[in-house]
């Protein structure tokens, strides 16, 4: 009898105590690790595992480790409400990381607003609220940016065209590719470019020929695409094939540097905020070193979004000392410079009211077909973000 | 005339996906609807095949197509054989259920990314300028030749072949052929079989045309629409369907909106049943044989 | 009534106990055990086990109606999804536009609900098996378009925020506020189908999906019940949808995918068909499912790289698992249920007497 109960009672503190409850900064991730959002949400996802491995490795930060949680959601917002829920109620997470789609912002940044944990965004877009005058709790290392996008694709094109530009432009039929498009639309007329068609294309196409057709027909001489990849290139192709000749440009996701190699189209232009591998710089060896070493799913080059999140996030911990808690870890990250050794243009910088970064570099690239190799086109150009 | 052409290929994606829809309805009464999924596996089995077979890419094409057609065989014999004499909504979950499996297999095996069989062949995919300035991809019209081809034959070995006829039989009246010798199971693994033939012929030539991802699934259940649109047990009515609702789809995108491309098929599918259910080529009993 | 055994012999006098739902003790008995466990789960459970059962019990809502007009009217309908997005939709459409409270909405979404289930139903006075369910299936199809229409068209990018629903001043957001509001809505949804299926209406139900040509014959009014039974198991799905909508306190378009109707199809055939006992059970089935594939797949050495695996052999291994039920289980999980019930009610004998002796 007294055996059993103390069984029962040695069980029942096992189970009570979390298994292994060693002293460790517990960070929790939720992201599209598969499901039709992975091919942009999980490299980020997998780059960040990377880089916490390695500082693990070397022996954390201020001497404790990194515990990395991470959950799927697929990409849709009911799960990633679940992982949110579980991350900080179950796990109590000192920070929330989220790289998924952008449905599932809004379940997600509740959770994190009833637990006030702070929550970075890495490889989803960012959303307004962490431009300034920022979201208390909301922080954003993405490269893409609402608004500086097309500010930066126009002035571009502006300063390429030889002639007068009759500007297309195709979105995917959801609501922030369609925004940001809109946007552009706008800002092209009050640049002395013509606007000629805008293609909402909606997301499983089977052809997109269709809406090539009407793009073609309004004549354009450049299109800007602002979209998942998917739709961008598809819909490059079909131009292609409809043997439409103009120059395109287009926001370079993480597939983007595969992609250039592959259409080897001297007209496809990438702008975009990441360096790509073909830079070969002392960082991208190091990314290629690592990611061989740990036999990682994904190619290399698609590991940047992560390798920079976790640049941000160990000068973030760094910062908060140890013990840190959400409100340390808040704090610090409201007071980051981040050196991203040529992985962008620029460092990224969070202040109180900036939580997106106070300059924003781009680049744009394409495929040279003289050299048959990926060159620069555009080299860095900043925007201060206000 | 752009359009014409738009409407002729898009017409041709459908009729290929809706002809394995109405070759297995009309011989076993069964709604497939794990089609899309199939054509899909007949395009990944492509590109494996033109990955392990580098230069020599009539023999991956052949061995894919004989891969295509041991699956739809296999799917009968080991899962659709146990469905006979089920209630309808089993015989669909188990249809539905297969595709979810397949879906699943996909993606584990191949992973989710977008492949480019095209390349693997070693093939280019130049487009050709036809009259009136229109233009179309060499796919594009390989896809509208392997249509035509292929209803030429299912038409001519359903009329005249020994197995074709058999096959009619079989679908017409199940018990009397079975009672003539006609060994249903065998003609029912055949229907299986070619229809996932000719889905997995689409299924690569859209992969070839415009590269390989999981959206393959929502093209399939699409292409269900020209198919019950011209009557689910007739091949003439697949044709007439995919032209019908390809023609509807790619003129709305012109004129009115792009955000119906998904849509359209569903409204003329409503339209259809609310007018003449069984479709336009379909036989009034099937409405009651349920 | 059921051919099921009892544990008591057959004692009923009049038609009332035949009706009753719960006759013998032991069943009396059960049943009070089975309700103080849910009641006290809350004082037990992890945050995200309460999460969990909260899921199950609106699973629960939409597998009842699912099974009142599949299981019991036999009309075969894909459009499950659309419902709920119908009633989702219906409560962040009000919300945002007029800020009406959630007495307001909820019956919104109901009649929202009960008039879909009309335009759904229509079909079904011409057409029936195959041809309803396409039916059903294109008409979903419409209503997550025109969902995603209102979404882009009115500015909500990222989809509805709800707020959580406010009584008087307190507004509920709490786990365990949600866990009871939740078991009673589905304990409430249960009541209903159970007085539905012993009343009149249950009955020509269960005679139209028998033989719908001799129920005719028999006089009951077919088209009229047929549209009843789409009408009210829409509105008890869009009620459904409006809870999900205020739980998650978002809604937006892409949650309401075909898969979310196959899911439900799935806990009705998994839990066995023309039994509501079995769409609970389904419900539970399907809904702890991948979180059961979770668990084993993290339990395996080398754990977090099959993380990226996991939506994909989740995937299959629902696949395989509604295969396996469909082909070996046909009855589902209230089959195997009703084996183990007979295997201990009959012991030690193994049938039940043969014909003379009618239970």
């Amino acid at each position: 009898m007294l055996g059993r109960t103390l069984a029962a009672v040695l069980a029942a503190a096992a189970l009570a105590c979390p298994a292994g409850a060693q002293e460790a900064y517990v960070i929790g991730v939720t992201g599209a690790l598969t499901g039709p959002a992975a091919g942009t949400n999980a490299p980020p996802i997998e780059g960040l595992r990377l880089y916490v491995d390695r500082l693990n490795a070397a022996g954390g930060i201020n001497g404790k480790k990194i515990q990395l949680t991470v959950l799927d959601d697929q990409g849709e917002p009911s799960k990633a409400a679940a992982n949110a829920k579980r991350l900080l109620t179950q796990d109590n997470v000192s920070l929330l990381v989220l790289s998924s789609l952008s449905s599932t912002f809004a379940p997600v940044i509740g959770e994190t607003k009833r637990a006030n944990v702070p929550l970075m965004l890495m490889g989803a877009v960012c959303p307004k609220e962490v431009y300034p005058p920022a979201d208390l709790l909301q922080f954003c290392t993405t490269a893409y940016a609402g608004g500086y996008d097309s500010r930066a694709t126009l002035a571009f094109i502006k300063e390429t065209a030889k002639e007068a530009v009759r500007i297309g432009f195709a979105a995917m039929a959801i609501p922030l590719s369609r925004g940001e498009i809109d946007y552009a639309e706008e800002q092209a007329k009050t640049m002395g470019m013509t606007p000629v068609d805008k293609e909402v294309i909606p997301p499983p196409t089977a052809d997109y020929t269709p809406f090539a057709t009407k793009l073609k027909d309004a004549n354009p001489n450049w299109i800007f695409s602002w979209a998942p990849w998917v739709t961008q290139v598809k819909t490059f192709e079909a131009l292609r094939r409809l043997g439409w000749e103009g120059d395109y440009i287009t926001w370079a996701h993480i597939e983007a540097e595969a992609e250039l190699a592959r259409l080897k189209d001297g007209k496809f232009y990438v702008i975009g905020a990441n360096s790509l591998f073909q830079d070969n710089l002392p960082i991208h060896k190091q990314i290629v070193d690592e990611a061989k070493k740990a036999n990682v799913r994904y190619p290399a080059e698609q590991m940047t979004e992560g390798w920079i999140g976790g640049l941000v996030l160990e000068v973030v911990l760094k910062g908060a000392g140890w013990p840190a808690d959400a409100a340390k870890i808040r704090a610090a990250m409201e007071n980051v410079k981040v050196d991203t050794q040529g992985l962008r243009g620029g460092p990224i910088e969070w202040s109180k009211d900036n939580h997106f970064r106070t300059r924003q570099y781009y680049r744009v690239y394409r495929w040279d077909p003289a050299k048959s190799t990926v060159t620069v086109t555009k080299d860095w150009v900043a925007y201060d973000v206000k | 005339m752009q359009l014409i052409v738009n409407i002729t290929v898009l017409a041709a994606i459908y009729a290929l996906l809706a002809c394995g829809y109405v070759l297995i309805y009309r011989v076993s009464r069964v709604m497939n609807m794990a089609h899309g999924e199939l054509a899909m596996l007949g395009a990944y089995l492509l590109y494996t095949t033109a990955s392990l077979f580098v230069g020599h890419p009539a023999t991956a094409i052949a061995a894919a197509v004989v891969l295509s057609l041991t699956v739809g065989v296999l799917v009968y014999l080991l899962l659709m054989r146990k469905m006979t004499g089920e209630m309808v909504l089993a015989a669909i979950l188990t249809t539905i259920a297969i595709g979810i499996l397949l879906r699943g297999l996909i993606v584990l095996i191949w992973s989710a990314a977008q492949q480019h069989p095209l390349q693997a062949l070693k093939f280019s995919n130049p487009s050709i300028e036809l009259v009136g300035g229109a233009r179309i991809s060499t796919c594009a019209a390989l896809m509208v030749a392997a249509t035509i081809l292929v209803y030429g034959g299912l038409f001519a070995f359903l009329r005249f072949g020994r197995w074709g006829v058999r096959l009619r039989a079989g679908g017409q009246n199940p018990l009397l052929a079975a009672q003539r010798g006609i060994n249903l199971n065998a003609i029912y693994a055949l229907a299986w079989g070619l229809s996932t033939l000719t889905g997995s012929i689409a299924g690569m030539l859209i992969a070839l045309d415009s590269g390989l991802d999981q959206t393959m699934v929502v093209i399939g259940l699409k292409a269900f629409a020209p198919a019950l649109v011209g009557g689910l047990d007739s091949l003439v009515g697949a044709l007439a369907g995919a032209i019908i609702v390809a023609g509807a789809e790619v003129l709305a995108i012109h004129y009115i909106d792009p955000l119906l491309s998904d849509v359209v098929p569903f409204l003329v599918l409503i339209a259809t049943l609310i007018v003449r259910p069984w479709g336009l080529f379909g036989t009034r009993e099937e409405l009651d044989r349920v | 009534m059921s051919r099921q055994p009892r544990a008591s012999g057959y004692f009923r006098t009049g038609y009332e106990q035949d009706l009753a739902l719960i006759g013998t003790r032991l069943e009396r008995r059960s049943l009070g055990v089975f309700v103080i466990a849910l009641l006290a789960f809350p004082l037990i459970a992890s945050p995200f086990q309460l999460d969990l059962a909260c899921q199950v019990f609106l699973a629960c809502v939409g597998s009842l109606s699912l099974m009142l007009l599949t299981g019991y009217a036999g009309q075969i309908s894909l459009g499950h999804a659309g419902l709920i997005a119908a009633g989702a939709f219906t409560v962040g459409i009000l919300f945002r536009e007029t800020n009406a409270p959630f007495w307001i909405t909820l019956p919104a979404a109901a009649l929202v609900g009960a008039l879909l289930g009309i335009i759904f139903g229509l079909p079904s006075l011409r057409l029936r098996g195959l041809y309803l369910a396409v039916s059903t299936l294109a008409l979903h199809f419409v209503v997550i378009y025109l969902g995603g229409e209102y979404e882009s068209r009115r500015g909500f990018s990222t989809g509805i925020v709800i707020d959580p629903p406010r009584l008087g001043s307190v507004s509920i957001s709490d786990g365990r506020a949600w866990y009871f509001i939740l078991l009673a809505a589905a304990a409430a949804t249960l009541l209903i189908c159970l007085n539905l299926l012993r009343a009149r209406t249950g009955r020509a139900w269960r005679a139209i999906r028998a033989h719908e040509t001799v129920a005719e014959a028999l006089g009951i009014g077919i088209a009229g019940y047929k549209l009843l039974a789409f009408v009210i198991s829409s509105a008890v799905t869009a009620v459904a949808g409006a809870l999900f909508a205020y739980y998650r306190g978002f809604v937006s378009v892409e949650a309401f995918s075909l898969f979310l109707t196959i899911q439900y199809l799935a806990m009705v055939i998994i839990g066995g068909m023309g039994s509501l006992l079995g769409a609970l059970l389904g419900a539970t089935f399907v809904t702890i499912f991948p979180y059961i594939i979770e668990t084993g797949l993290l339990a395996l050495p080398g754990a977090q790289r099959y993380a990226s695996l996991l939506f994909a052999v989740n995937y299959a291994a629902f696949g395989l698992v509604m295969i396996l039920f469909l082909i070996f289980e046909p009855l589902g999980l209230v089959g195997i249920w009703r084996r183990i019930q007979s295997y201990f009610l009959l012991w030690p004998f193994k049938h039940r007497a043969a014909s003379g002796s009618r239970r």
